[in-house]
């Protein structure tokens, strides 16, 4: 029976093996097999969901290292969740990958994928997991490379930022399997001291850095120019959000004793924050419909890391909603991108405008995804945000405050998105833009009835999927389903939510554009430097890294040239003027010669008689 | 029994030369080949106790002869090279009357050669010392051409110099000591108060030597001498004559004779060095293939000097296996050159080219040779650089141990330079039909590649029977 858990790893991964194998010019095959093992997938999560099963075999005992996989409700709901986003997004591209020839790379590669993220979520071994997750550093680069021509550099970047966490995550994980003597993830649980807490912060990095969290960040918005757009929705819109962040409240309950109050978890807090501001402040002036988003993808991480770093119930709780809501509204906003660009031809925003009756399906998906992600009650975002926002108050106001300001911007920025995008004036060449395909359509309004769902029946999630991850004793009789406890926070959050809509009229009227409903804040004082040298990647840690390595290099290079220059020039002109000079020294009269040798007498006869001793 | 070294080639030679010398002549050749061969073996396989035993020449000579494990490694050197000098001259002197000519000297500067590192005594010392130079001024100048002719005058002018300076000397030391045996020297030197009489007399012996041995600035009639002589003549002179006469000698007076003293290793030192650097970099400007050699046998000639200088026990040892090692690998690399000069007609550097493809043999064992001479691992030219640096480093003499690594970089060099501009690249056009050397230059070539590479293999042998004997 828990061999079953084998065929999480195996159906995917053999798919995906085949997937390669199949010639490129026949096409069908190909969305056969993505469709049927995904939806294999799906159902093996789903009718297991309910059990407990855990898979055992010795793999390299020497090292610890053992195949060691544990199903339970945690890994579960990710699974599910992943098994759900991967039917749904093959679906989707099946047709909106139609028309590209690296269809079945992609495929193979996506498949492939989901077996190493089913691994890296079952697996109870962190040398297991480290395996896994490494794996997926591999696909992830792959996928990214097999896009347009700009791709493999963007692929190169996003390759070496998160290879340098995952060696952050492989320090972590050996300095754990040292401090806890086991390797076994169930059965760790250290206490965070000196070196405990370097233990999790190097952890920690890989895991937020998976999630896409700052300062990690950098390769998400220009894969989302680069990468193909189903890249986009499955892997920074959904998947790698739940591995990250699953990962991260892994290590923060299970692994280490992380308590409110401990420097660690006042160092999330300030990731998160830092992480929601800054990343939303960049969303805000983006003119790219997919730019926008992936900005997003990186604010709402902070959310998740900012109520996972409060480590009291309620912030985890929150933090664990809204990685699933977000994967939800995230990818379904993902996912309304691609059928503007497939159906309109572009995802600039300076070129589109008035799709709205175009595409009315798309344009009411993207309402319910937009409204989701600004918190608008009674819809998912609304919910797991409150709890955020709580849990940030009882820590600390200033979390709170950059919660409820990044909160406003997001909602300013999907204000101006939604404008831009689909109101306004209907360009001419769009004339004839049509309602994209069925197929498409589908998973779209799937994940927004979902968004819906979970919002006002969130008993549903909450208590089926998330509370359940606490222990009882740690929720001590708690309810988090159902409308938010303090009433006070609600009012303050629409009150916040009318404010960036007025402040989306105030600057429509300004400037007569949707598009640049956000000017005023673009261009105001200060902040336009600021703004301009981001946009050249001013701030970039990836930029700032190779610029270091560059000015490292080039005074490595010219030592070299120097040390060179020594060898190739100096050396060697030195020594041929010294030869030259004793050549010509060498005349062959042997009357100069005899001179040499008694003044050599000489000098030693005097030398030795001055010493004066035998 | 040691007397027998001396005495058998100088009856050889009287025997060869009787009326019947026209019978004779057929022998000449297999009677120095088997002396020689017969030396190698003697010395090699069995100890000093050998030679030291049964001394007979009481009664006939007043010749004072002693074998230690210095004049065996000597004896064993001198055999070796003796024996490649007559195969190559087998090969390379055509006129059948020069041909015997040259076998009777040879045999000649054997016994020379003998006399000069068995004997205990400074006067005997001298007496071998010129049969030996005597004998090196006819060969050089055998062939009697314009060159050669010069070269042995150059080379008489400065040997009857140190002649000179070695006889007075000799006298200095014999008024100061009355005695002229080694072990009378050294007794009275160590226990007179130092006088400057003393010190003329040494200072006046290491110059004589340092011309003999041809160190810089005494070397003016070396390059000349071994460039103009016949092949297999120079093979003699640089791998073993002048080794023999100046450098044995010196290393046998100043480290066994003299007593320890800083300002004599001072001189010994900077003499080493300016050897060392001078006549590499002279080497690196020649274009004459054995000019190039007998300049680096100059600069190899420094290292043995410096490591003499040193003074300590493991500096000598040192710079008494470089001195065999040496007259190995540059006998070898002469033999290649008589080689090369024999097939082409040349010893340009600049008009040859490509000879490894269709001389081999030649062009590997040349490889072994250069690179033993530069040093390389694992060959034996390695050892004995590594245990003079060691030594030098030891002793407190960092700065001549680095000039010591430094130098051989341009021993590199231009051993290098001399490889690739004979025998690698593309071959030249009428170069093309050049054949392999013939069997009688190949086989000293192979042995002494071989020896070179043993020596250097099987180092821990050297090591525990040469190394620990000297160390007692």
């Amino acid at each position: 029976m828990d061999n079953v858990l084998l065929l999480f790893l195996i159906v995917p991964l053999i798919a995906g093996i085949l997937a390669l194998l199949i010639p490129k010019k026949v096409r069908g095959p190909v969305e056969v097999i993505v469709l049927s093992a995904t939806g294999l997938n799906l159902l093996l999560a789903a009718v297991f969901f309910k059990s407990n099963l855990a898979y055992f075999c010795p793999w390299v005992p020497a090292i610890g290292l053992d195949f060691s996989l544990r199903f339970y409700h945690f890994s579960a709901f990710i699974i599910l969740a992943t098994a759900a986003f991967g039917f749904l997004i093959a679906l989707y591209s099946t047709v909106s990958l139609s028309d590209k020839t690296y269809a079945k790379h992609f495929f193979a590669y996506f498949l492939i994928t989901i077996g190493l993220v089913n691994g890296a979520v079952l697996s109870d071994n962190l040398l297991l997991l480290l395996f896994f997750w490494e794996g997926m550093l591999v696909t992830l680069f792959l996928m990214i490379a097999v896009g347009n021509k700009s791709a493999f550099k963007t692929a190169a970047k996003a390759l070496i930022i998160v290879g340098i966490t995952d060696l952050c995550l492989m320090v972590g994980i050996v300095l754990t399997g040292h401090l806890a003597g086991t390797r076994t993830i169930s059965g760790i649980n250290l206490p965070l001291d000196a070196l405990g807490g370097l233990a999790f912060v190097f952890l920690m990095i890989g895991a937020i850095s998976k999630a896409g969290s700052m300062p990690f960040h950098s390769w998400i918005p220009d894969a989302a120019l680069d990468a193909p757009l189903p890249f986009m929705a499955f892997l920074p819109g959904a998947l790698e959000k739940l591995v990250g962040i699953y990962l991260l409240s892994r290590i923060s309950l299970d692994l280490f004793q992380l308590h409110p109050g401990s420097w660690v978890s006042t160092m999330l807090m300030i990731v998160g924050a830092v992480t929601i501001i800054l990343a939303v402040m960049m969303a805000l002036v983006q003119k790219d419909y997919k730019r926008l988003l992936s900005y997003h993808a990186i604010s709402q991480v902070g959310y998740m890391v900012l109520g996972i770093g409060t480590a009291i119930p309620i912030g985890i709780i929150g933090g664990l909603f809204h990685m699933i809501n977000n994967a939800m509204y995230k990818s379904c906003l993902f996912l309304t991108g691609g059928a503007v660009e497939k159906q309109a031809g572009t995802t600039d925003l300076e070129k589109l405008g008035g799709l709205g009756l175009k595409m009315p399906i798309t344009f009411a998906c993207f309402i319910v995804a937009a409204v989701s992600i600004s918190g608008v009650p009674p819809f998912n975002g609304f919910f797991s945000k409150e709890l955020i926002y709580d849990s940030a108050l009882e820590r600390n106001l200033i979390f709170y405050l950059v919660a409820v300001i990044g909160s406003f911007f997001t909602a300013a920025s999907f204000l101006k998105l939604g404008h831009a995008a689909f109101l306004g004036k209907l360009r001419d060449e769009h004339r004839n833009v049509k309602e994209a395909p069925p197929l498409m359509l589908v998973p779209m309004i799937i994940i927004a009835l979902g968004c819906i769902v979970f919002g006002i029946y969130n008993k549903l999630p909450i208590h089926a999927l998330i509370q359940p991850i606490l222990s009882p004793e740690r929720l001590e009789g708690h309810q988090f389903a159902g409308w938010p406890a303090n009433t006070a926070l609600v009012v303050i959050t629409i009150i916040v939510l009318a404010g960036a809509f007025l402040n989306h009229r105030f600057g429509v009227k300004k400037k007569g554009s949707g598009l640049k409903a956000v000017d005023h804040i673009h261009y105001a004082p200060v902040l336009h430097i600021i703004y301009d040298k981001a946009e050249k990647r001013f701030f970039d840690p990836y930029n700032i890294g190779l610029k270091i390595i560059n000015i490292i290099s080039e005074i490595a290079w010219r030592c070299d040239r120097a040390i060179d220059w020594v060898y190739d020039t100096l050396v060697v002109k030195v020594t041929y003027a010294c030869t030259n000079q004793i050549r010509k020294a060498h005349t062959g009269n042997y009357a100069t010669y005899l001179v040499w040798s008694l003044v050599g007498f000489l000098l030693i006869a005097v030398f030795l008689l001055q010493s004066g001793k035998m | 029994m040691t007397s027998l070294l001396i005495l058998i080639p100088l009856f050889s030679v009287m025997v060869l030369n009787l009326p019947s010398r026209t019978m004779m002549r057929r022998f000449a050749f297999w009677l120095s080949l088997i002396l020689a061969a017969s030396q190698v073996c003697l010395a090699a396989f069995f100890g000093t106790d050998l030679w030291n035993n049964a001394n007979i020449s009481g009664s006939f000579f007043q010749f004072n002869l002693a074998v230690d494990n210095l004049s065996r490694v000597m004896l064993f050197s001198i055999g070796i090279v003796v024996l490649a000098a007559i195969l190559a001259g087998r090969e390379l002197i055509k006129d059948e009357n020069r041909q015997f000519n040259f076998t009777n000297l040879m045999l000649l500067i054997l016994a020379g050669m003998n006399g000069v590192v068995t004997t205990v005594d400074v006067f005997s010392l001298y007496v071998f010392m010129e049969i030996t130079a005597v004998a090196s001024f006819v060969l050089i100048s055998l062939q009697k051409d314009r060159d050669a002719l010069e070269a042995s005058f150059k080379y008489i002018i400065f040997s009857a110099l140190a002649s000179v300076m070695m006889l007075a000397a000799i006298a200095l030391l014999l008024m100061v000591s009355g005695e002229t045996g080694f072990p009378g020297i050294s007794h009275a030197l160590s226990n007179l108060p130092t006088s400057r009489l003393t010190l003329l007399a040494v200072s006046i012996f290491i110059c004589g030597l340092f011309i003999k041995g041809g160190a810089m600035p005494f070397h003016g009639w070396l390059p000349d001498a071994y460039s103009a002589a016949p092949a297999p003549v120079s093979i003699l002179l640089a791998g073993i004559v002048t080794k023999t006469l100046g450098i044995y000698t010196l290393i046998r007076i100043v480290g066994f004779v003299l007593s320890p003293n800083y300002a004599l290793n001072n001189i010994l030192l900077l003499v080493g060095t300016i050897s060392i650097v001078a006549g590499a970099l002279a080497a690196l400007g020649q274009k004459d293939l054995k000019r190039m050699l007998s300049y680096s046998s100059i600069s190899q000639v420094g290292y043995i000097i410096i490591g003499l200088g040193c003074g300590t026990p493991l500096g000598i040892f040192g710079a008494i296996f470089h001195l065999f090692n040496h007259s190995i690998f540059k006998s070898l690399l002469f033999t290649n050159s008589a080689a090369v000069e024999s097939r082409t007609n040349t010893r340009n550097m600049e008009e040859l080219g490509g000879l490894a493809e269709r001389m081999p043999c030649t062009g590997t064992t040349s490889i072994i040779g250069f690179l033993s001479a530069a040093g390389i691992p694992p060959l034996s030219g390695f050892w004995s650089k590594i245990i003079i640096v060691v030594a030098l480093w030891q002793a407190g003499f960092h700065a001549y141990s680095a000039i010591a690594v430094m130098a051989g970089a341009i021993t590199l060099a231009y051993f290098l330079s001399m490889q690739r501009r004979v025998f690698f690249g593309k071959i030249k056009e009428e170069l093309k039909s050049t054949k392999e050397a013939n069997f009688n230059l190949l086989l000293p070539a192979l042995l002494l590649a071989a020896i070179t590479v043993g020596a250097g293999i099987l180092f821990p042998f050297v090591h525990d029977t040469f190394i620990t004997s000297f160390f007692k």
